[in-house]
């Protein structure tokens, strides 16, 4: 038998080691950056990111870029990611679902991609899932706001490469009934995208309030095709059924549309409540400008004045000097998704799927937009964005949020395992 | 109930008149040349940002800038026409199609580089930008305006087209291009100068879209062309007056179809089309083949 007797000079050794290292701190023998991770990540780390960069919404593309290129650069000015060097390629993934596709089959297996990230429409995250399982890369979705993709796909259909930054469809709908509730409103209305998102925030609101204030009535709908430039029929329809507020998930350039359509036609002057799950976004915001009106309820997947840490003054300060913009939301969490990776990587030693995906699970993520906890059963991170009253401010060039109401995620999201009343907002505890 | 009524009308009515100014041009050049100009949608997108170029320049002068912006586009027409389009008259319609679809992708990205891919907002028209009450509900005065510009442009189109020299000649060659030619008109300059005036038609409802859509982005034009397609088809390709009934009839019917059927508002502008081609292939007012 070769095995090897500790004998009493190692014991003292040994003791010697813990000693010297006790003494010396924590700091100072704890495996840290390049030195503990070199010998096991090979090669750069490559992410392949698809947003939308062509047609009316370009706009968000130039958005997600600035965050992840942002972050890619202070990532590899600072030793990379284990000492391996990061690289982001970006491609145009057009908002249809075979471009998502096509895409992400280019980038894993023609680019040799480690990670995939981005993805804008709800359409493209649920066609790619099951490519996803496929071609077996971790995934971090970063615009995609659809429930079904982490409650079905992740929690249900078992698909673990998949995992999202930002916040789902329970901010636009479960959030905003929290904030309704409060409201000296009753009856409701909504003009929402005549698609699956629109439909199911509407549907999340509507349940949601029904639980939260069940007098609340919910009088008209009016869906319109993406690409509407014109809202005025829709408009029509809201003022005859009378509301007392109104609820819209219009986005990015149909949303500036929409508000000073309704400016024009006096839709604020009748109606008092207005609900805007992603007004907050800075295209809008800076694209209407002096045209948003005052006390309009909006919110988004971060905002760049919350929360007010000393991380996100730096980073938003940071990101104004390099791009002449402040952050959208698709800014910060294509920023978050580059240090969720590095964390993860760093963490287990290696960019096998299958060590950074159990990496992923449970992590905490200290990011602009405050600390995230990635909730191991769905993939979904948990954080906080508030909700918040238009107002203006002489220091900016666009209306900003005055008065903010911050519901948590442990309030407004839904829980696993996604099945019954008990899994939805409110929760006794 | 009346109320309702009278505004989802005047919404439709606008719409309608709106698209109409869009594809006066694009029906126009098809009349005379026969080439269908996928990158109508890009003069108008064009339109819409040199316009706002210019009225930010002369200190928010949108009246100005709706008489400058236009004639820069024109110059980019008569480059395409002169120096590209004029090459692939003889080839099938494909060619064409493809040519103008390769100017569609080329201006998209363009119009990113020149001004940002983000939208931007528009300004507002002085004199235009409020409202007015109708039966106790607000109706944007700039729609208003859109609604009398455009039977307004029809009407000039008409004088011109039937009442002038220059008209007749225009009619003359688009109805036999080799008799025209034969009798001494210099069809290829007179090619040129209808394609730059479709350009002008299209850059010019650019610039009016700008306040009445509220904002421009890069591939706004790729939406209307669609339509503006659509009311070219069944108003009968060539025909301004097909074009002008079919914008009318698509407006309204969009309208009164979001406000009393919404589930099938989508379908009803495509049925009426599928309707058309079906009963009268050639449209309203086209001419059989």
């Amino acid at each position: 038998m070769a095995k090897k007797q500790i004998t009493r000079r190692d014991f003292v050794k040994a003791g010697l080691l813990t000693a010297a290292a006790a003494g010396l701190g924590p700091g100072v023998l704890k495996p840290t950056g390049l030195w503990a991770a070199e010998p096991k990540i090979k090669g750069p780390v490559k992410v392949g990111y698809q947003a939308i960069m062509s047609g009316t919404l370009a706009g968000y593309g130039e958005f997600h870029r600035m965050g992840a290129v942002m972050a890619a650069d202070e990532i590899n000015a600072s030793g990379g990611i284990g000492g391996a060097k990061l690289e982001v390629e970006f491609r145009d993934s057009t908002l249809k679902a075979p471009e998502a596709l096509k895409n992400a089959r280019y980038f894993v297996d023609s680019w040799e991609a480690d990670f995939l990230a981005g993805i804008d429409s709800s359409g493209q995250a649920l066609a790619l899932a099951p490519v996803m399982a496929q071609l077996d890369k971790p995934l971090m979705v970063t615009h995609a706001a659809t429930e079904k993709l982490t409650e079905q796909e992740v929690y249900k259909n078992g698909i673990k490469q998949i995992f999202r930054i930002c916040t789902p469809t329970y901010q636009d709908g479960n959030a905003a009934a929290f904030v309704a509730k409060d409201l000296p409103a009753k009856k409701w209305a909504t003009i929402s995208p005549k698609y699956e998102y629109g439909y199911t925030c509407w549907q999340m609101f509507k349940d949601t309030l029904t639980k939260l204030k069940p007098d609340a009535e919910f009088v008209a709908e009016s869906w319109a095709p993406f690409g509407t430039t014109d809202f005025r029929p829709h408009i029509n329809t809201i003022l005859d059924a009378k509301p007392d507020g109104l609820y819209s998930v219009e986005w990015a350039g149909e949303l500036i549309a929409m508000i000073k359509q309704c400016s024009e036609a006096g839709l604020f002057k009748s109606i008092k409540h207005v609900m805007l799950p992603v007004g907050a976004a800075m295209d809008v915001l800076e694209g209407l400008g002096d045209a948003m009106p005052d006390g309009l309820w909006m919110s988004g997947r971060y905002f760049f004045m919350y929360p007010d840490s000393p991380k996100n003054t730096e980073w938003v300060k940071a990101f104004h000097k390099r791009w002449n913009h402040y952050p959208a939301y698709v800014s910060e969490t294509g920023y978050s998704t580059m240090y969720a990776f590095k964390k993860a990587v760093e963490a287990s030693g290696s960019k096998d799927s299958k060590a950074v995906i159990q990496a992923l699970e449970g992590m905490e993520l200290d990011s602009p937009a405050g600390k995230r906890i990635f909730r191991k059963e769905d993939h979904q991170a948990m954080y906080t964005v508030p909700w918040g009253l238009t107002a203006s401010d002489p220091k900016y060039p666009f209306k900003i949020m005055g008065k903010m109401v911050i519901i948590t995620p442990e309030q407004c999201f839904n829980r696993p395992p996604f099945e019954g009343a008990e899994c939805t907002p409110p929760f006794k505890s | 109930m009346l109320e309702s009524l009278v505004h989802v009308c005047l919404a439709g009515l606008a719409q309608g008149m709106f698209v109409w100014l869009v594809a006066s041009g694009l029906t126009l050049i098809f009349g005379v040349l026969r080439v269908l100009n996928f990158a109508h949608g890009s003069f108008y997108m064009l339109g819409a940002y040199f316009c706002y170029t210019l009225l930010s320049a002369l200190g928010d002068n949108f009246w100005a800038g709706l008489l400058l912006g236009p004639l820069f586009v024109c110059a980019i027409g008569f480059v395409i026409e002169r120096f590209f389009l004029r090459y692939v008259y003889h080839f099938e319609l494909p060619y064409q199609l493809l040519l103008t679809f390769a100017f569609v992708l080329i201006f998209d990205d363009v119009v990113k580089v020149l001004w940002g891919a983000g939208s931007l907002g528009s300004p507002r028209v002085p004199g235009l930008a409020g409202s007015v009450p109708i039966l106790g509900r607000n109706f944007p005065t700039y729609s208003l305006f859109i609604m009398v510009a455009g039977p307004l442009l029809a009407l000039v189109l008409w004088l011109v087209l039937e009442k002038t020299w220059a008209g007749r000649i225009i009619r003359a060659a688009s109805s036999d291009r080799e008799m025209a030619s034969a009798i001494g008109v210099r069809v290829p300059a007179l090619y040129t100068a209808v394609f730059v005036f479709g350009t002008w038609l299209g850059a010019l409802g650019g610039g009016l879209a700008v306040p009445y859509v509220g904002l421009l982005t890069p591939g706004m034009g790729e939406t209307i062309i669609i339509e503006a397609f659509v009311v070219v088809v069944i108003g009968g390709l060539g025909s301004l007056k097909g074009a002008f009934l079919g914008a009318l009839v698509i407006g309204l019917l969009s309208s009164f179809g979001t406000r009393f059927i919404p589930t099938f508002d989508m379908f009803l502008t495509f049925i009426l089309m599928a309707v058309v081609l079906v009963w009268r292939p050639q449209g309203f007012f086209g001419e059989a083949s």
